[in-house]
């Protein structure tokens, strides 16, 4: 007996959730199993769950998934999140670079990099998708993957330099590597453990 | 809903360092049984995984069905005010293992504490020197 969710998108991004003759929604309420109800004028949604939908998270994954697109994803990257272990994560940029316009256009400049580099570099080394957008950056990816580069970004806009972003995204890349050879190896010293006096 | 059935309210918080898992009545004010990524493993950093909230909501899910418990709200819920709004990796995998061990689950809201001027970040003008 799940319910409804309500949320709103930006005016300029409705297009893009209906898609051509609705082809997107209809693509997203078939997969999700709910059903949308998108007002175009105002940019509200109403995420609703279908008559026969299995799933106890789906309202809330559509809902995510809605907001990706909402926030700069193309339909296709946003879909992404309809499995379980990957996550959406938006940074709002104006909690670090206060209300100046030109701020916030610097420090998008600087994130996005001449023709884009920093954006490729960030989404290739820490296996992520970005979207740069408006006010906000947002990553779909692994948790782990999404705080690395949630911590890249932040090291940007608190003013690092580039040179020392890179290293700190290969450094990084470097350890997951480490771990994937070790879990590969088998001598994976991740493993979980569980307490054994659970029972009083 | 039939009559006869009892529902109750799960509160989930998911920081990425734990998941705290408190079942609670319909009303919220009598507690039922309470769980966390640290109860069930052993090592600090693994507390906030899915696999130890997965763990933890098959226990609470056991207990709560023990005192004749059909269904849970869940009320999920991040640090949020300064800290991060989004909740952890444990949330999905809690309400996920509560369904799946028959639970039936009912409403799903999020309730992260969000100031609307709120006290200000930590780390100061020229932000946190290491």
């Amino acid at each position: 007996m799940p319910t409804t969710e309500y949320l709103k998108i930006p005016q300029d991004r409705v297009g893009v959730l209906i898609g051509t003759n609705g082809e997107t929604r209809q693509k997203i309420e078939n997969i999700t199993e709910t059903i949308l109800d998108i007002d175009g004028e105002e940019g509200t949604v109403i995420v609703s769950p279908s008559e026969n939908m299995e799933d106890p998270l789906g309202v809330w994954k559509t809902n995510h998934i809605v907001k990706a697109i909402g926030r700069g994803f193309n339909p296709e990257t946003a879909l992404k999140l309809n499995e379980d272990d990957i996550y959406l994560e938006i940074i709002k940029l104006n909690l670090y670079v206060g209300k100046s316009k030109k701020a916030l256009a610097r420090q998008k400049g600087r994130i996005i990099g001449k023709d884009g580099r920093t954006r490729e570099i960030i989404i290739s080394i820490a296996e992520v998708d970005m979207a740069v957008y408006g006010k906000t950056i947002a990553f779909i990816g692994e948790i782990e993957n999404v705080m690395v580069a949630k911590e890249a970004i932040e090291m940007i806009l608190n003013g690092s330099q580039h040179k020392s972003v890179y290293s700190f995204l290969e450094a990084k890349q470097n350890d997951r590597k480490m771990k994937e050879f070790k879990s590969i190896a088998g001598i994976d010293d991740d493993k979980i453990e569980f307490r054994d006096d659970l029972d009083n | 809903m039939a009559k006869d059935e009892k529902w109750g309210i799960a509160n989930i918080y998911s920081s990425f360092n734990n998941t705290i898992i408190t079942i609670t009545d319909i009303t919220g004010a009598e507690t039922i049984c309470q769980w966390s990524g640290g109860r069930v493993v052993r090592a600090d950093r693994q507390e906030a995984s899915p696999f130890a909230a997965m763990e933890a909501a098959n226990r609470a899910a056991d207990d709560a069905k023990e005192k004749g418990y059909v269904g849970l709200h869940i009320k999920v819920r991040a640090p949020g005010g300064n800290g991060p709004r989004s909740p952890g990796p444990g949330a999905q995998a809690t309400i996920r293992a509560l369904a799946r061990a028959g639970i039936r689950i009912g409403k799903i809201e999020d309730i992260t504490p969000i100031s609307h001027d709120g006290t200000g970040r930590p780390g100061g003008k020229r932000g946190r020197r290491v």
